[in-house]
């Protein structure tokens, strides 16, 4: 080596040895996007595709980039076809990507998120869809595997809570190809059972591709048109699944779903006790209560002597009707003392007895004379005597003065 | 009594234990209050221990009926 190159001398060489490599012009690789960004005006996509130990830079040109299907993102697992050169002005090798498909974990979750948006969408994630886990159930429908831990893990909590639950369970593959299918047609079947109050369905935890069955559309479909309240119970705390998602109540975990799917006969025990005692308790000091009544009642001196008190009221009887008798004597002869009193005075008023004396009633055409005023000379007056009427005629007439009036 | 749920029985029995603690009801309503009371309690007893506490498996057989299996967990 004698020849001094330039740097860009060298680059173009090393350009030249890659782009002559029928390997590097055309491979497929795997791994995941880190540090992407996109570049608004030119519309290239630059990004490090890395794995655990190693990284390289990628570039996908607008041409290319407008094909994709789906938004890159960090983190995104992909697979894509490229070929390896160099970025001269840098003196870097980098991959030119032709396409790009998201690969393992990262394309679940861009299946995930499309499939999410898309149910979303049709409401079947809607708080208002969601129905009420019933508060006191005693037949519980199990969709699990009849081997996995979660079914024991459940049982055993159901029993602890409520040892009368009875449990009526659908066995199902809870991963692997079959489980979507297993799932949502055990849920079909409890629902044509019907004898149920509430469905758990769940598994124990795994890797996330174990709980992809619990992403599928059709057991999120058949949750969704369960008409029995269902509870989702999927892997451990920090798995989330579009299961929980549509599920009625998410329960962290299979134990937890067992917790909320019954409630705690010894505390619904302990409370019964509760409130039968506080019924005795209340009774109790009613009865108490009117007891203390009564025996104050009792206490009164009268109570003790009723004899007595019977002496007295006949003894106030007794006289009340004395009292009663002489009263009615001496008012019928005071009655009858005042009414002869009153038929004399009648009798010694009566015109006849005045007329006896001498009196005689003076009239002139049936109407009483009180006046000279009344009468002329000449006219024709009555007088009524005690034993005879007269007809007399005016022939004088003189006002005189008889007594002080 | 009519055929009753254990919530709603609960639930009235919360009720008439609150009724009688009142202390505002009559000797005779008390009474009332107390045996339906007692009555309410001793139903949910009986709905707490009724059931059975099986585990069984539902499968459908060959010709598409219900079929409960025992299991043991």
């Amino acid at each position: 080596m004698k020849e001094i190159l330039t740097v860009t001398e060298l680059n173009s060489y090393i350009a030249n040895l890659l782009d002559s490599d029928p390997f590097l012009g055309q491979l497929w690789l795997r791994g995941e996007i880190s540090g992407f960004r996109l570049y608004q005006q030119s519309g290239h996509m630059y990004f490090t595709l890395k794995d655990e130990d190693s990284t390289i830079s990628a570039v996908m040109f607008k041409s290319r980039a407008r094909g994709l299907k789906f938004k890159p993102k960090d983190g995104m697992e992909v697979l894509l076809r490229a070929s390896v050169s160099v970025f001269a002005r840098q003196g870097k090798y980098q991959l030119y990507v032709e396409e790009m498909q998201p690969y393992g974990i990262g394309g679940l979750f861009l299946y995930l998120e499309e499939l999410k948006k898309k149910l979303a969408a049709k409401g079947y994630f809607a708080p208002e869809r969601k129905k009420a886990i019933p508060a006191f159930v005693q037949r519980v429908g199990i969709v699990t595997s009849q081997d996995g831990a979660a079914l024991r893990d459940i049982c055993r909590i159901l029993k602890q809570r409520h040892p009368g639950v009875e449990v009526v369970l659908v066995h199902s593959s809870v991963q692997g190809s079959e489980a979507p299918g297993e799932l949502a047609e055990g849920l079909r079947l409890l629902n044509s059972y019907g004898e149920v109050e509430l469905i758990i369905i769940g598994r124990g935890g795994g890797s996330y591709e174990d709980l992809m069955a619990f992403n599928s559309e059709l057991v999120v479909q058949a949750i969704y048109e369960s008409n029995i309240p269902v509870i989702s119970a999927v892997g451990h705390e920090v798995d989330f699944t579009l299961a929980d998602l549509v599920a009625d109540l998410r329960a962290a975990t299979p134990s937890q779903a067992a917790s909320l799917a019954v409630a705690d006969m010894q505390a619904l025990s302990r409370q019964l006790d509760n409130y039968q005692q506080r019924l005795l308790r209340a009774m109790q000091r009613k009865l108490l209560y009117y007891t203390e009544i009564i025996d104050r009642l009792m206490m009164k001196r009268i109570w003790k002597q009723p004899r007595s008190l019977l002496h007295m009221r006949e003894e106030l009887l007794s006289q009340l009707e004395k009292r009663l008798s002489r009263g009615m004597t001496e008012t019928f002869r005071e009655k009858k003392m005042r009414l002869s009193m009153n038929v004399a005075a009648l009798d010694s008023l009566s015109p006849l007895k005045i007329m006896e004396r001498g009196y005689v009633l003076l009239q002139k055409e049936g109407r009483i004379i009180r006046d000279e005023q009344q009468v002329q000379i000449g006219d024709r007056l009555e007088v009524a005597m005690r034993h005879a009427d007269l007809e007399i005629e005016v022939i004088k007439k003189e006002r005189v003065k008889r007594w002080k009036s | 009594m009519e055929k009753l749920s254990f919530e709603l029985a609960l639930k009235k029995l919360e009720e008439s234990v609150e009724q009688l603690e009142s202390g505002e009801l009559e000797l005779e309503e008390s009474i009332k209050v107390f045996e339906q009371g007692i009555e309410l309690s001793l139903f949910c007893r009986k709905e707490l221990s009724q059931a059975e506490g099986k585990i069984q498996r539902l499968v459908k057989n060959l010709g598409g009926e219900f079929e409960l299996l025992d299991f043991e967990v």
